[in-house]
Parts: structure tokens; sequence; C-alpha cells
């Protein structure tokens, strides 16, 4: 079988849609084909990623043999295919949790469950990969849509409320973006992302801005910036615990690729990074304040992971390339660090349902196996060698200083502080406090532990050698910097 | 005549926006939420073929009667977009209108104000 960027997209489309009727055949095969998937696309993702390092080229798909700029194509440049190839790693991971998870939930849910979970994949992967920008649109719009039902997935919780609530907030983002794309049609007379970038110089610096701000707030809201991210903290609540590790590691990230790709590759205005610097600043600040004061485990990891997306919009907004460096590396060790600290705290507080710190106190002494890896990844998220967290909040320190924002530097210790006092407090609750709570505990199933055991490898393994990353992360920050040599490989395609 | 036609499409698009939005953010009732966003959605296509339309033009299918006439075509994306945006602006509807159903039951009003069990 030939091995191409489409079938990211293609494969876990027809996988969403055979899951019910191959359920009808035998129950355990709709559980077992999300994971044979994820598998595959895993594996297709090492084989392109070799192929685009080795060679020093980006692969171009063109979809129905129409070439760019006319019909839609998919790019699978250092930058995406890493995004791509995290998704789908994650994906496997989070598929090998969900196996067992909650067997007390009939088939018929659980078929639900990963039919959406599927078209999430799908969608988020179709969000970095696509090269056109109202195919964007189209895979954002899946993504919301599987993740407002995904977030209403419990019944007895208030999962409907948080969802509607996140859908009257998304569908105004979509809507926001759509009127942007329509703009700028208007403007270039192009869908073509390479295109746009190129013929972006001769438009009216006026509409130039207006349709900037609309994506900014469009995928603002999509990326849990502040004064937009009053979905998050329901969401990740209600959700159940294995979706909030899939929101923290490619519903966000896939907003904030559609933001970075619009303001560097698309318009490439340097003026409005110190927007999204301060604008990154407040998110980290207020959230993790709020943090703090949160009594709700799942809240708190939801403002956490808010906080956290204000560091990479920091990250990104100081814009050069050490600082993109570390935001894309941030990217990357916030999807695998958040991911670990929901899937253990799930198991943390399985059978409580107010969820709250109380539940944890003592938990230590009955969960080892799964507290300590609660343990390990808040040591990672809030930076502490030698994990994963360290290298990146050390590279944009760096980046930072390179550039002399004292201002900016002060701000991301001081949250810094704030994070670990948060975090260890949960650490002093699981370790040093008497079991009062009488609630019965879950011991996590066998391939759950395993999940959470990959990541915290993957979580010391990087941290102790950057290295194993470190060159994809520079090839990344490259391709994304490098404008030029995109549209070139995007427009060059299928010319003889 | 012909100018009056598109100023007209486009103020009815930006009206029919308006009114959607106000109907999303002032009324009560989630249904009539849902309906607001829809009506947002309704105004947002009309935009989209107004902005491929051309007063007297011919649909987009090259024949060779039309093909001097290029010019005077209709632009066809708007419209591909269009029916696109139409399938997405439905499915939000109905994951909406699903959630409305499940809020009603569990909450027994359809009052945004009386659902308040997480902080809004």
């Amino acid at each position: 079988m030939v091995i191409s960027p489409v079938q990211y997209i293609a494969i876990p489309l027809m996988a969403a849609f055979l899951i019910p009727l191959f359920g009808k055949l035998n129950k355990d095969l709709a559980r077992i084909i999300p994971g044979l998937v994820l598998l595959y696309l895993s594996y297709i993702s090492v084989v392109l990623m070799n192929q685009i390092i080795s060679s020093n080229t980006i692969i171009v798909e063109i979809i129905a043999g129409w070439r760019p700029p006319w019909g839609i194509n998919l790019v699978f440049s250092p930058l995406t295919g890493f995004l791509a190839s995290m998704f789908s790693m994650l994906g496997f991971v989070i598929w090998m949790y969900t196996y067992n998870f909650k067997p007390e939930v009939d088939n018929a849910q659980k078929q639900k469950f990963y039919v959406l979970f599927m078209m999430l994949i799908t969608g988020a992967t179709g969000i970095v990969l696509t090269g056109d920008i109202f195919n964007l649109f189209v895979f954002l719009e899946i993504t919301a849509i599987s993740a407002y039902s995904l977030t209403a997935f419990y019944r007895e919780r208030d999962g409907a409320e948080a969802a509607f609530k996140y859908l009257l907030i998304g569908s105004f983002s979509s809507t926001l973006i759509l009127l942007a794309i329509l703009l700028l049609y208007t403007q270039v007379g192009t869908l073509n992302m390479a295109e746009i970038a190129l013929k972006m110089p001769g438009v009216d610096p006026f509409m130039k801005g207006v349709i900037l701000i609309l994506f900014f707030v469009g995928f603002g809201i999509e990326s849990e910036l502040f004064p937009l991210n009053g979905w998050s903290p329901d969401v990740y609540t209600q959700a159940p615990g294995p979706i909030g590790a899939i929101f923290a590691g490619m519903v966000v990230k896939a907003g904030i690729y559609g933001l970075v790709r619009v303001v560097f590759t698309l318009f490439d205005v340097k003026e409005i990074l110190p927007l999204l610097v301060i604008i990154g600043m407040i998110t980290m600040a207020v959230a993790e304040v709020i943090a703090l004061r949160q009594g709700k485990l799942k809240r708190m990891l939801a403002y956490s992971s808010i906080g956290q997306m204000g560091l990479v919009a920091v990250a990104f907004g100081i814009g050069t390339h050490d600082s993109v460096f570390a935001a894309i590396f941030l990217m990357f060790n916030h999807a695998i660090i958040k991911g670990m600290l929901f899937l253990s705290g799930t198991y943390l507080v399985y059978n409580s349902t107010e969820k709250t710190l109380d539940d944890v106190d003592g938990i230590g002494k009955h969960l080892p196996f799964t507290s300590f890896l609660f343990a390990l990844g808040a040591l990672a998220i809030v930076g502490m060698p030698p994990f994963a967290g360290f290298w990146s909040k050390l590279y944009l320190l760096m980046a930072a200083a390179d550039v002399r924002l004292m201002t900016v530097i002060a701000i991301i210790l001081v949250v810094s502080v704030i994070e670990i006092v948060y975090y260890f407090r949960v650490i002093h609750r699981i370790y040093f406090r008497e079991r009062i709570s009488t609630i019965e505990l879950k011991i996590p199933s066998f391939n759950a532990k395993l999940a959470m055991f990959i990541l915290a490898i993957i979580i010391v393994a990087v941290g102790v050698y950057p290295d194993l990353i470190s060159g994809f992360i520079e090839r990344a920050t490259t391709d994304l910097l490098d404008k030029q040599s995109y549209i070139q490989s995007v427009l060059s395609v299928g010319l003889k | 005549m012909n100018e009056f036609l598109t100023i007209s499409f486009y103020g009815t698009a930006i009206v029919l926006m308006l009114i959607g939005l106000y109907a999303a953010l002032a009324k009560k009732n989630l249904l009539k939420i849902v309906i607001g966003l829809s009506i947002i959605d309704s105004g947002l296509h009309l935009l989209f073929v107004a902005v491929g339309f051309i007063s007297n033009g011919t649909a987009p299918i090259f024949s060779p009667e039309v093909l001097e006439s290029a010019q005077q075509m209709v632009d066809p994306v708007p419209q591909a977009l269009v029916l696109t945006a139409i399938v997405i602006g439905f499915a939000t509807t109905a994951v909406a209108l699903a959630l409305v159903i499940r809020l009603y039951k569990h909450h027994n009003t359809a009052a945004i104000d009386e659902i308040k069990n997480l902080k809004w």
C-alpha cells in the first residue's frame, strides 16, 4: 500500500463510519478498530517524517488531480508532520487508556465514543495538514462538533450544559473565521494558503487588519486565549477524563496552529506579535491565579492548561527563531504532560462525584502507581529538571532574555511560582495527609497503567535527552518561519 | 436598479446577521438562542452568495455560446463554499438542538437563567 498524507484523513474518517457496522458483527471489534487505525497512523508518521527529514523536502499531496492553487492540497512539512505525528501517537496512547475505561458503560455508548473520537482525530489532523483555508475551516468544524458531543457524553453529569456553552462560543468563533475567509477571498481571490501568502502584500492595510482581527478572535476562542476561554474549565470538568487529555493535546493545539499559521504564513504582519505576547501574558497570569483558588482537581488542571497555552502564545509572540522553537517544544510538552495529568488524575478522583481536592488526601498509599505518575507529571509541568517541561521553559526564558524582554521573564517566573504552589499542594495532599474520604477507589486496568507509563517514559526521556526531539522541533521552526520556501514548494507542485 | 439589487443583498445579509446576534445574546430561551445562531449562519451564507454575484450574470457553466462572455459569469467558488457552510451549519444546529433536549430533560426548563449548575 502506498503511504501518503491523505491517509491521515481518509482512514480515521472511514473508520468512524464503519465502527457501528463492525460493532454489529462483534462488539469488541468496535473497540479494537480505532486502535488499529491509530497504530497505522503512527506507523505512517514515522515513515513520512523519516522521508522528509532525510531528503530535506516537504510532501505536497494533490487531491483529485487539481494541482494548487486550484485544488485542495495537503502539506506534510516538518511542522505539520510533527503535529500530525504527535496527534496520532498521543491518540494511540489515549485509545490504549480508554480500552477498558468504565466497563459498566454499555456497548452502544462505547461505539458512539469511538466514532466521535475518530472524527476528532480526523478533524485535528486535517487542520494541521491542509493547505487550503476553507478546508481548514471545515476540519475545524469537524473537530468542534465532535468535541461538543464528547463533552456531553455522560448523561448524569452537567455535560450538556458545558457543551451548550462551548457550542455557543464555538459557533461564534466559527462565524468569525468564516467571515474572515470570505473577506480574504474578496481581497485575494483564492483560498490556497500559499497563494494567499503570495498575494497578501498587495492587500489594502485596513482590510488586512480587519481580517486578521477576525481570525485572531476566532482562533483565540479555540486555543483558550483570554478573555475568550470561558468555555474550557467547564468542558474539561464535565467531559470524560481521557477527553480532557484529548482537548489539551489536540483540540487547543490545532487551534493555536491555525492562529500561528495565519499570523506567520498568511499575513506575516510583525505588528500583531506584541499583541500576542500581551494577550498570552494576561491569559497566563489570570489563569494561574484562578487555578490557585480551585478546589476541584480537574478544574485546576483546566486552568493550568489555559495558563500553559498563554505561555505558548507568549513564546510565539516574541517571534524570534529561538522563541518559536521554545513554543513548539512547549506545545509538545504540554500535550504529553497535561495528557498524563488528565489520565492519572481521572483515576485519583474516579468514583467521586464532586472531584474535589479533598478526595485525593492520602491517596498515595492506596494508589501508589497512579499517584506517583501524577506527581511526576506535576513536577514536569512546573518545569523541574530533569523532566521535559524544564527544557521548554528554559529555552523560552533564554529566548526572551535575548531580546531583552525583562517584564516577560519576570511574569513567567512569578507565574511559575504560583504553578509550583498549587501543584505541590496537590502532591502534599496525596502523600502527607491521612485519607478520610470513604469513596471507593478504582484500581487502573493494566492498559491504562501502560498508557500512563508510556507517557511518563517519554517525559523522562525527553527531559534527560532533549536532543531526542529537538532536531525535529528545530526543523519545524525553520519550516514555520521560512514563508518563501512554503509558498515555493506548494505552488511548484505538479508543474512539469 | 442593478446597484440597488447588490446593495439590498449586502444589506439583507448584514441585517440578518445582526438580528441573529441579537437573538443569540439577548434571548433567555435555549431554543430561541439556537434559532438566533441559525439566523446568523443564514445571513453569512447570503453574504457569501452576494460576493460572487454579478447582475445579469450567467451560470458559471462553460459552453460554446458563453465562451466569449466569461466575464459575465457569477463566481462559482462562493457558491461551492456556501453549500459546504450550509451543511456545517445544519450539523451544528442539530447538535445544538440535541443538547437543548438533553438540558430540558435534565432541568425541566428551557430558560437559560435557571440552568446554573456551572458558573456562566
